[in-house]
């Protein structure tokens, strides 16, 4: 048995399932619509085909005493011209459009599918063979080529509708071709090829169920096209002849009645029209469209009143005093935040993934995600208060506080260019005309180290590399000259010596600017690197702050002890450790905080009391720490063990299996994936 | 001139040959006319891995690092130059052939999310390369079981689904994929990058230990000299798809003889404030060029328009791999790096 | 983009050659043969054999079509079997009917899809609940029973509009208007519905990009948010979605044609169809065809300078 930890799992609480793997049933279940959508199609299934059986007239029984009535006794929907029943002809109509629906879709996906997963797989050469000839054949008229099928070979409706079929497959191709390629992408499809897996059993087992979603969505959008163009021969007379029934022949009967008998065209055109409604709304529940947006109250914040806290730093800029930010009706995400800043300082937040470090930096700027707010505590910016006072938040964005943000090659607008993107702020913030404006977004392109400005403002954000990006973002962010920058992991996405430059720039701005600076970065060196100060964050709260030296150098609390531990950066010339320090089990995802110490299941130092409340302690000489134990353990000198002592792999052990048993049932109920919480939110 | 040719770089005496041998390989990317004219992904690059040993493949993006990954395990041919496992040819092989003939030679992906199929337990992922060696039932789902709890997992977790674990613990799901069928060598291409400090510390921990029980040689793919340094023995920096310099790793960070390791090296940062801080003044005094320069020239140094030493002939003429201070060096001016070390250089308490 | 343009004219001239081969072939491939059809139920065999050669049929297939395609190039579609008329003329008269309906409800259904999507993705809540809802229903009806119904509504009920027929241009332009608006609004129902989502799905997604967090936190007004960059980002499928409604609209216009009485197209291949009027129907085809090329040409071209990335690449 296992000694080593199962790990963190805060991804998996965050991560959603991606759309293509979510099991479709539960998406269907979710919408009435689709519910009473499947309802239907079983129930015409089952009636068309059992029409015989049940029919209460035979199909060309004429009662032409009562001809083109109403709904009656009798006639439960009515008569045709002729004194037919139209319940029975209706659904004696209906096993014809059924089957040559579904023949249409077989034939379409029989060509299509195979088409793209070979032309997938294959080079780029023979995909432009096959992807050239496919737009011939979309590009033919298929309407009036089926009327010319139709023209030569008489109405032949299992021949027409295969050749419709084929018709179509060019769409299937193309669709599926996207598909394939992407689900190809994929690395356990790269995975399977290295250990030798035949290109079949690829395409069978790996891309194909990667495929699913798509290929029953379409599946079903096809069996919509496939039955309104069989009934719309049908209407046009290329269906089958009288005195057999069809939903177009019968609309069509109804077309010419419209003077004398405007009921005969309600019942077969809501059976048409509930099918192909059933059939796309079906598809729709497929492909996971979410119609029903929740509608979310907002909810009152609870606002910290200010006699509460004295101001306790009269220098800072910036207070943050008992923040806390919770999805509406769900979980809380961040608990009690508190942490000041002072103008010309950059002050850190970090933390692994998880912790609530980015959502505390958008709630400074009102950004949250939709459905998340502030939901007690407060923002002090400069003796305002900006919790609740959205309105004021819009003249402070850009203004005031401005922000970077992590991708910068997704964070500019593609679809402009650079120049018009900076001068459209800059002419707002600072009143001048667009030549003006022009002018000094060059200048502050420059500003940014970017040298040949004038090309830069010419480019499109995707002419740019993620450096140049980052610096227009930053550009971008001070063209209202703002007070303060909050960057959300700035250079995560970035190579290494492009970050050294965006770090070395940002801090010229401070110097050169007397910019604060907020920083989220979950790299302990690049707060050593920029950081004046350090708030360190676990599971939605602090659990240390204070001055980058003191955090850093003289860690109190395990979780920092621990993640500087697990650091593999030495300086050149220093050994490299023999084994890095980790941290057994997982982060807890929001809503299973445990009470007490959040980090004590983890820590190689809790104790009995580490699961009973405490306070917070203050450290660092302005900072604050988050450890019941602390002040023992400076006093022990003791440090985060990175060897697997035998104390602490008892704990992990005992972790471990709870884990496991946690996720037994799960296991048991069902054999489709489970949602990712049930496995791991122990 | 290879990059096995510098004696610091060969191997301990007590192996006889090395495992992976990589010559002159060469990758394109995009074909017809424009394929042709651009440079090309991976251009020339030459290495060795030895029994037991961790080569360690580092370079930013665009250094042509995964490509080499995918050309060496055949997920993209080659244009030029040969790959040998065990001195047997490979290079055209196509992945079934290999699939017989090589089962020594397995892969772990950077990102735990796409590199687990979510359609199939984990036991079906696992046991798929072992039925594909021949293996039956009961024996193949038991090496399976025994593959999870050799990297930390529960044996029975062979009945789940990838979207029940964390990212970590897929990356060890994937670890055991690729030992399942014991290979001798195995590519871990980012294997850490994606995952948290802790989870990285973790599997970097993992990776470690399985190498030593097994004695397996890693070619260790990643961007960071620091999680290269704790892996590799041995470190291959590449830019732009050219090896810039090869030796054992210590002395390729700590006592670079190319510009463009200092720079890599100077840019990684430690989480030790003070020292940080000289760092980084050091690092702005090397003079490193901004990434988004000039192009380089086709026939010279690919890092001539950001390098601090560059001179006329590193314009002209692409500097070859030779031996200086015992690494392999792809500079016309090594011999002047040291002075531009002695800018970085910390004391240390 | 000069050698973008002639790849995909050079694509476009095979395409048209495309659908002439296949239904050429097509009517190559049926059982009777023209001079049957030309001389009737009661035509003797020599009465075919004559006919047949002076259609040229006796001829070699390669023979035949270099033949029709030397006609094609000289606009001379042939003379139909039925009533030996020209069919090139027939077409063109035919084609200003069926252009004028699809154009019509192609740029109605733009509009109102936009309006109706681009309202949805911003006002949300319950409107935006109910525009979804209702869309997804309206392109599921039969545009033939949704003609019915507004026959029955709009003109029997309200007597606003003519039911059926068509009034050309030149003899009474309102009456022209007035005889197209049953169809084009018959047409709009679906159309406008798909554009509606795929406006309203572009916008819903473009509202989801990180720039536009970007813009929010330069304090970038609401407005310009929504109608300059969030707009011009959805602005690229909404356009390619309206090309393919355009060709749907021409292609399919033959039900519509039909229940309306209108003398286009549509109604031009079903008579021909009915009738195995095989000349005819190979023109119909190739008409037709050129009308889809020729909108796809357009439609990358709008594509291609909508997006930066086509443009610039």
């Amino acid at each position: 048995m296992s000694v080593l930890p199962l790990d963190a799992a805060d991804e998996v609480a965050t991560e959603p399932v991606p759309a293509a793997e979510r099991p479709a049933r539960a998406a269907v279940l979710k919408r009435p619509g689709a519910v009473l959508g499947v309802a239907w199609l079983v129930f015409l299934v089952v009636a068309s085909f059992t029409a015989p059986l049940w029919r209460p007239y035979d199909i060309d029984a004429q009662d032409l005493a009562h001809r083109l009535e109403g709904p009656s006794a009798a006639h439960w929907l009515g008569t045709d011209p002729n004194g037919r029943d139209i319940l029975s002809r209706i659904f004696s109509a209906g096993t014809e459009p059924l089957l040559v629906s579904t023949l249409t879709v077989l034939v379409a996906f029989g060509i299509g599918i195979p088409l793209a997963l070979m032309a997938a797989q294959r080079g780029r050469r023979s995909e432009q063979v096959t992807s050239r000839l496919t737009e011939i054949v979309m590009a033919l008229p298929s309407t009036i080529l089926l009327l010319a099928v139709i023209g030569v070979v008489g109405v032949k409706i299992y021949l027409v509708m295969t050749v419709l079929g084929v018709m179509i497959s060019a769409v299937v191709y193309r669709i599926m071709l996207g598909v394939a390629q992407s689900v190809r992408q994929r690395l356990y499809v790269d995975a399977a090829r290295v250990n030798g897996l035949g290109s079949l059993a690829v395409n069978v087992r790996h891309v194909l169920p990667g495929m699913a979603t798509v290929i029953a969505v379409q599946a079903a959008q096809l069996f919509g096209i496939a039955l309104l163009i069989q009934s719309g021969l049908a209407f046009l007379g290329f269906g089958p002849g009288e005195p057999e029934p069809s939903w177009g022949l019968m609309i069509q009967t109804a077309s010419q009645h419209i003077y004398d008998a405007p009921w005969l065209m309600v019942p077969t055109g809501l059976v048409l029209a509930v099918t192909v409604v059933a059939v796309n709304e079906l598809a729709d529940a497929l492909a996971g469209k979410a119609t029903a947006e929740k509608v979310v109250p907002k909810r009152r914040t609870r606002l910290v009143s200010s006699s509460t806290w004295p101001a306790a730093d009269p220098d800072a800029v910036l207070e943050v005093r008992e923040l806390s930010i919770a999805v509406d009706d769900g979980p809380q995400l961040v608990t009690g935040v508190d942490f000041a800043l002072r103008p010309g300082r950059v002050l850190g937040l970090v933390g692994e993934s998880g912790c609530g470090k980015t959502m505390t930096a958008r709630s400074l700027l009102g950004l949250l995600p939709d459905g998340v707010s502030v939901s007690a505590g407060s923002i002090r910016w400069q003796g305002r208060e900006l919790v609740e006072l959205a309105q004021q938040l819009k003249g402070i964005r850009g203004r005031e506080i401005a922000m970077i943000s992590q991708e910068p090659m997704v964070a500019l607008d593609p679809m402009f260019t650079i120049a018009f993107q900076l001068t459209q702020p800059i002419r707002r913030f600072r009143g001048v005309g667009r030549a003006q404006a022009k002018t000094i977004a060059a200048d502050l392109l420059r500003s940014v180290g970017i040298v040949d400005a004038e090309r830069v403002l010419k480019s499109y954000p995707h002419q740019l590399s993620g450096g140049m990006a980052q610096r227009v973002c930053i550009a971008l962010a001070l063209t209202g000259e703002p007070k303060l920058l909050i960057a959300d992991e700035p250079t995560t996405a970035l190579d290494v010596t492009v970050q050294a430059e965006i770090l070395s720039l940002l801090r010229a701005l401070v110097r050169d600017t007397g910019l604060s600076v907020i920083i989220v970065s979950h790299d302990l060196g690049v707060v050593a690197d920029i950081c004046d100060d350090v708030v360190v964050m676990y599971a939605g709260e602090v659990v240390e702050s204070g001055s980058a030296a003191a955090v850093l150098d003289e860690a109190a609390h395990p979780y920092t002890m621990a993640l500087l531990g697990a650091n593999p950066h030495v300086p050149e010339g220093v050994p490299v450790p023999l084994r890095l320090a980790s941290i057994p089990g997982t982060v807890p995802p929001p809503g299973s905080w445990p009470s007490g110490c959040r980090f004590a299941t983890r820590c190689q130092f809790a104790q009995p009391q580490c699961h009973e409340p405490f306070a917070v302690l203050p450290a660092h000489d302005g900072g604050l720490v988050r450890c019941v134990r602390v002040d023992e353990l400076a006093h022990d000198h003791v440090t985060w063990d990175a060897d697997d002592t035998a104390d602490t792999v008892e704990t992990r052990h005992a972790l471990g299996e709870r884990q496991v048993a946690s996720t037994a049932p799960a296991r048991s109920e069902t054999s489709s994936p489970t949602p990712p919480t049930a496995g791991v939110s122990s | 001139m290879t990059a096995t040719s510098a004696p610091a770089a060969t191997a301990p005496a007590d192996t006889t040959a090395p495992v992976l041998e990589v010559r002159d390989l060469v990758v394109r990317y995009g074909s017809g006319r424009r394929g042709r004219s651009a440079p090309p992904a991976v251009d020339g690059v030459s290495f060795d891995i030895w029994p037991g040993e961790t080569l360690g493949v580092v370079g930013e993006s665009g250094s042509g690092k995964s490509t080499i990954g995918k050309a060496v395990l055949g997920l993209h041919p080659p244009a030029g130059g040969t790959v040998k496992l065990h001195g047997r040819d490979i290079t055209s092989l196509s992945l079934k052939q290999r699939s017989r003939l090589v089962a020594d030679l397995r892969v772990v992906f950077q990102d735990p999310y796409s590199s687990l199929n979510p359609a199939r337990t984990i036991g079906q992922t696992l046991v798929e390369p072992l039925r594909l060696l021949g293996l039956k039932g009961a024996e193949a789902w038991a090496k399976a079981r025994a593959g999870l709890e050799s990297v930390g997992l529960p044996g029975d977790a062979v009945d789940r689904y990838p979207t029940q674990f964390s990212g970590g613990q897929r990356q060890r799901i994937a670890i055991a994929r690729a030992l399942v069928c014991d290979p001798k060598v195995v590519v871990l291409d980012e294997p850490v990058s994606a995952l948290d400090l802790s989870t990285q510390a973790q599997v970097l921990n993992l990776l470690a230990d399985l190498r030593d029980q097994r004695g397996l040689a890693f070619m260790f793919i990643a961007h960071d000299l620091g999680v290269v340094r704790f892996l590799a023995q041995r470190s291959v920096v590449l830019y732009r798809g050219q090896v810039m310099e090869t030796g054992p790793v210590e002395a390729v960070s700590s006592h670079s003889r190319h510009p463009y390791t200092a720079a890599l090296t100077a840019a990684a940062p430690v989480p030790r404030p003070a020292e940080q801080a000289l760092r980084r003044v050091a690092r702005e005094a090397l003079g490193i060029g901004s990434a988004g320069s000039a192009q380089p020239t086709a026939g010279g140094c690919p890092f001539a328009p950001r390098c601090p030493l560059a001179t006329d002939v590193c314009v002209d003429e692409r500097p070859a791999l030779r031996p200086v201070d015992g690494k392999s060096v792809a500079c016309h001016h090594a011999e002047r790096v040291p002075q531009l070390l002695d800018r970085l250089t910390v004391p240390h308490p | 983009m000069f050698a973008f343009l002639s790849r995909r004219l050079a694509l476009a001239v095979l395409t048209v050659l495309a659908a002439v081969l296949i239904s050429f072939l097509l009517v190559h491939a049926t059982p009777g043969s023209p001079g049957a059809i030309k001389a009737g139920a009661s035509g003797t065999a020599a009465q075919i054999a004559q006919y047949n050669h002076e259609l040229g049929w006796d001829l070699p297939l390669w023979r035949q079509f270099v033949d029709y395609l030397a006609d094609l190039l000289r606009l001379d579609f042939g003379t139909s079997l039925i009533d030996s008329k020209d069919i090139g003329a027939d077409l063109a008269a035919r084609l200003p009917v069926t252009a004028s309906i699809a154009i019509f409800a192609t740029l109605l259904s733009g509009v109102v899809g936009i309006v109706l999507g681009v309202t949805a993705a911003v006002r949300g809540g319950r409107l935006g609940r109910l525009i979804t809802s209702s869309s997804g229903i309206a392109l599921s009806l039969p545009a033939f029973w949704v003609g019915i119904l507004l026959v029955y509504v709009l003109s029997l009920q309200l007597g606003w509009l003519p039911a059926t027929g068509y009034t050309p241009f030149g003899d009474d332009p309102l009456g022209w208007l007035t005889s197209l608006a049953l169809p084009v609004l018959t047409l709009t129902v679906g159309g406008a519905a798909i554009i509606a989502r795929t406006a309203g799905a572009g916008m819903r997604e473009a509202l989801r990009q990180e720039h536009i967090r970007t813009l929010r936190a330069v304090g970038t007004p609401e407005w310009r948010i929504l109608y300059v960059h969030a707009l011009r980002y959805a602005s690229v499928p909404v356009v390619s979605v309206l090309g393919i409604q355009f060709i749907a609209l021409f292609g399919g216009s033959v039900i519509i044609e039909n229940l309306f009485a209108l003398p286009g197209l549509g109604q031009a291949s079903q008579a021909a169809s009915s009738s195995h009027d095989l000349p005819a129907l190979v023109g119909v085809v190739v008409i037709a065809t050129i009308v889809v090329v020729a909108t796809n040409l357009l439609l990358e071209v709008v594509v291609a300078a909508l997006d930066p990335k086509v443009r610039t690449s």
